[in-house]
């Protein structure tokens, strides 16, 4: 129930000026409240006893309930052609205009008292933002569905893009959504009992009861402040556990990825799929018997890494089997196969740097994304759309140098960049040219799909490129390097098939060419391994035929049999 | 493309294709000035610790920081040299570094904003710094030490390749 504002002062723009909900003040004050008692603390219930301390709460709440008030009266909100302007402060009176083009998902958020209360919070990420822009609180469920819907729409690059930009009813109508995938509940229960904080608890509790049993004073105040500390640490996963319940993922009209999930605080997320900077699959150890996984979805409005542990409204699967993880994988990344990856191992002098977790680094230039894997307890996979980078860095350090080896990074407008860690340094400026190569590309073809030959390339076969690019599967059969890709500036052609780095290096330095058709780096998945669905799993899923004598001789074997489908269903 | 090359350096990719421009040796002065300065002080504190308090570490610690300034000069020439760009069809490349080599490869069209800064020093030797910024923040594409022409003959550039993209993602 958003009230239209009489004295509209967007006055030109036709659209009357909207305020939030009225309850809003009321909620914000509300949720104060648990912040001034974790200000006070126990101490300072101890000091001042009971009653006090209700009173200064209150007085401090009323305040804050009065504060709010008053915002919100000068807080309001309206869309001028494509920008979302909103208009709040009370002292320091801002208006921001949200250039919609630039938005990259909106999130629908209800915390508990607004779940009681019927509103919701609607949160935009918008580019070039460190943090959540603009949260509107509160709105009706029914409004903020609806202005969110608008949201989207008013962003563009729907694929169907025929929605009128007019509000609609109900568009948050789950009847029209497909859905993807959902985790069991009880699934998500195991999952986070098998995580070092679970693991650490009952010593954590002991370590607690020990301290006070030994120390004789069993005063409530000190038991419930040690009990607060430690539970911001410990209890983590039971935090976890009341965020992904009831994870449910869909796929809305238009093709937007709908992620719901939360107990207590329920949200309800809208990714446009081209906005996913970067997917990352981790596979942690205490997992692994189960080989259950993990994905986490990065946008570039979503703030870095920095706050991590606050911000994880970015995952994409709490917890999964391997074949929710492909099935979601291919849905977010459309004609990627997780298990059939094509990753090349490091040389065996890298070993130098990685005594240890040689064997599990890997990256690989797939059809459409960047891959790497690292990590020895916890794997993880990460992968980059190659339409979504944003530029490339190749660095070496002085014991790379050594070791002729560098490390390509692959930078993306949020989350952590893909880094190819220690490669060979051949290799490594093989796979920059790669990257650049190959995002030009897409970056071309996503934005005029249907345009034949848009790009200006410095090859001279630039004429009927898109035909041939390794896009299409099959095309040619086996030839990820020296087949799809231009023969120009720097590429070398790659002299007919499977020639993995052919790029800009002469034949015969390192590299074999010859009759590799599993080649890790260079996306060349042989058409007939990769499309391979489900059914008989097949053993080797990256190289079945025998790896030329040269480079890429050993891809994905032995211990990286973890990289691909478990031999059971 | 018949003999393989002997040495490839890290430096220097794709070497036929890649026409690599040094940034002005002016830019090393600037560099040492600031040095010298810093040296200066830290030197003079060390003296005035010396007077009041006389300890034999307080000149041990003087050479020291004179023995670290003249290394830091040279490797300080040896960066600047080192420092490169190059402007290709559709991409900036930049590199410096010499104890960790970088190499930034930076698509026009990924660029969100060109910022040419100059700080006084700078000014007083018509040098400026240009730096691309695209959604990335570890984007790293900076190149200093250019005078003022070519300064705003590469902002004009990148800008007018970047221009035709609103989105930036």
């Amino acid at each position: 129930m958003t009230i239209p504002d009489t004295p509209s002062p967007a006055g030109d723009s036709g659209e009357p000026r909207r305020r939030l909900h009225p309850l809003s003040p009321l909620l914000h004050g509300a949720k104060s409240i648990a912040v001034i008692v974790a200000a006070l603390s126990w101490n300072t219930l101890g000091q001042v006893g009971f009653e006090k301390f209700a009173l200064g709460v209150f007085v401090l709440a009323a305040g804050v309930v009065v504060f709010a008030l008053v915002g919100w009266l000068n807080t309001g909100y309206y869309i001028v052609g494509k920008e979302l302007r909103i208009q709040d402060g009370l002292l320091w009176r801002r208006n921001r205009a949200i250039p919609l083009e630039r938005l990259q998902s909106v999130e629908l958020r209800r915390p508990l008292l607004a779940q009681l209360t019927g509103l919701a919070e609607l949160r935009l990420e918008v580019v070039g933002g460190g943090k959540t822009e603009a949260p509107l609180a509160y709105l009706t469920v029914r409004d903020a569905a609806a202005l969110r819907e608008r949201l989207l729409v008013l962003a563009g690059r729907t694929p169907n893009g025929s929605a009128p930009a007019t509000t609609q009813a109900a568009p948050a109508a789950p009847a029209l959504e497909r859905p993807l995938a959902r985790v069991r509940n009880g699934d998500l229960v195991i999952s986070q009992l098998l995580t070092p904080q679970a693991f650490f608890l009952p010593v954590g509790v002991a370590f607690v009861v020990m301290q006070f049993v030994l120390e004789g004073s069993w005063t409530f105040i000190g038991i419930a402040s040690t009990m607060t500390a430690m539970a911001g640490v410990l209890l983590q996963p039971l935090r976890r556990i009341l965020q992904d319940w009831d994870f449910r993922l869909a796929r809305d009209p238009d093709g937007r990825l709908a992620v719901r999930y939360g107990l207590l605080e329920t949200r309800s997320q809208i990714v446009p799929l081209h906005r996913v900077q970067s997917v990352t699959v981790t596979w942690p150890l205490l997992w692994r018997a189960k080989h259950w996984m993990h994905m986490r979805l990065d946008i570039a409005g979503f703030a870095g890494p920095q706050n991590n542990s606050d911000k994880r409204s970015d995952r994409l699967l709490p917890v999964g089997d391997p074949e929710t993880g492909r099935y979601l994988l291919a849905a977010v990344l459309p004609g990627v196969d997780l298990y059939a990856l094509p990753t090349a191992p490091l040389p065996a002098r890298a070993r130098w740097l990685h005594p240890i977790a040689l064997r599990t680094f890997g990256a690989g230039l797939a059809n459409d994304v960047f891959v790497t894997r690292w990590g020895l307890l916890t794997r993880e996979l990460q992968l980059v759309p190659y339409a979504r980078l944003q530029s490339v860095r190749v660095v070496q350090g002085p014991v790379q140098r050594l070791l002729r080896l560098a490390t390509v990074y692959a930078d993306t407008g949020g989350g952590r960049s893909a880094a190819a860690h220690d490669r060979d340094v051949d290799e490594a400026w093989a796979l920059a040219e790669q990257l650049t190569l190959r995002a030009r590309y897409a970056r071309v073809l996503g934005a005029a799909p249907s345009s034949a030959t848009p790009f200006a390339l410095d090859a001279p076969s630039g004429g009927d490129l898109p035909s041939d690019w390794p896009l299409q599967p099959g095309g040619r059969a086996g030839t990820p390097f020296g087949g799809g890709l231009p023969p120009g500036g720097a590429l070398q052609p790659g002299g007919g098939t499977g020639t993995p780095f052919s790029s800009g290096l002469p034949p015969g330095e390192t590299i074999q060419p010859g009759g590799s058709a599993g080649t890790p780096i260079g996306g060349g998945v042989p058409p007939g391994a990769a499309v391979q669905p489900g059914g008989g799993v097949p053993g080797p899923a990256a190289a079945p035929a025998p790896p030329a004598a040269g480079w890429p001789a050993q891809v994905d074997d032995a211990e990286d049999a973890f990289w691909r489908r478990p031999s059971e269903p | 493309m018949t003999e393989p090359p002997a040495i490839v350096d890290a430096l220097q990719p794709w070497p036929d294709a890649v026409e690599w421009r040094s940034v002005s040796p002016k830019l090393i002065t600037v560099e040492l000035i600031g040095r010298t300065a810093f040296t200066a002080v830290v030197l003079i504190g060390l003296l005035v610790g010396w007077v009041l308090a006389e300890h034999w570490l307080w000149p041990v610690a003087m050479a020291a920081v004179v023995l670290f300034g003249i290394w830091r000069t040279i490797v300080t020439i040896r960066a600047v040299k080192a420092w490169g760009y190059a402007e290709r069809d559709n991409d900036l490349l930049v590199r410096h570094g010499l104890l960790v080599r970088r190499l930034s490869i930076v698509p026009y069209a990924r660029m969100q904003y060109v910022d040419v800064t100059a700080g006084p020093l700078e000014r007083a030797f018509h040098l400026a710094t240009v730096q691309l910024h695209t959604a990335a923040a570890a984007s790293d594409a900076r190149v200093p030490g250019l005078p003022p022409a070519e300064a705003a003959r590469l902002r004009d550039r990148l800008t007018a390749l970047g221009e035709d993209r609103a989105e930036g993602l």
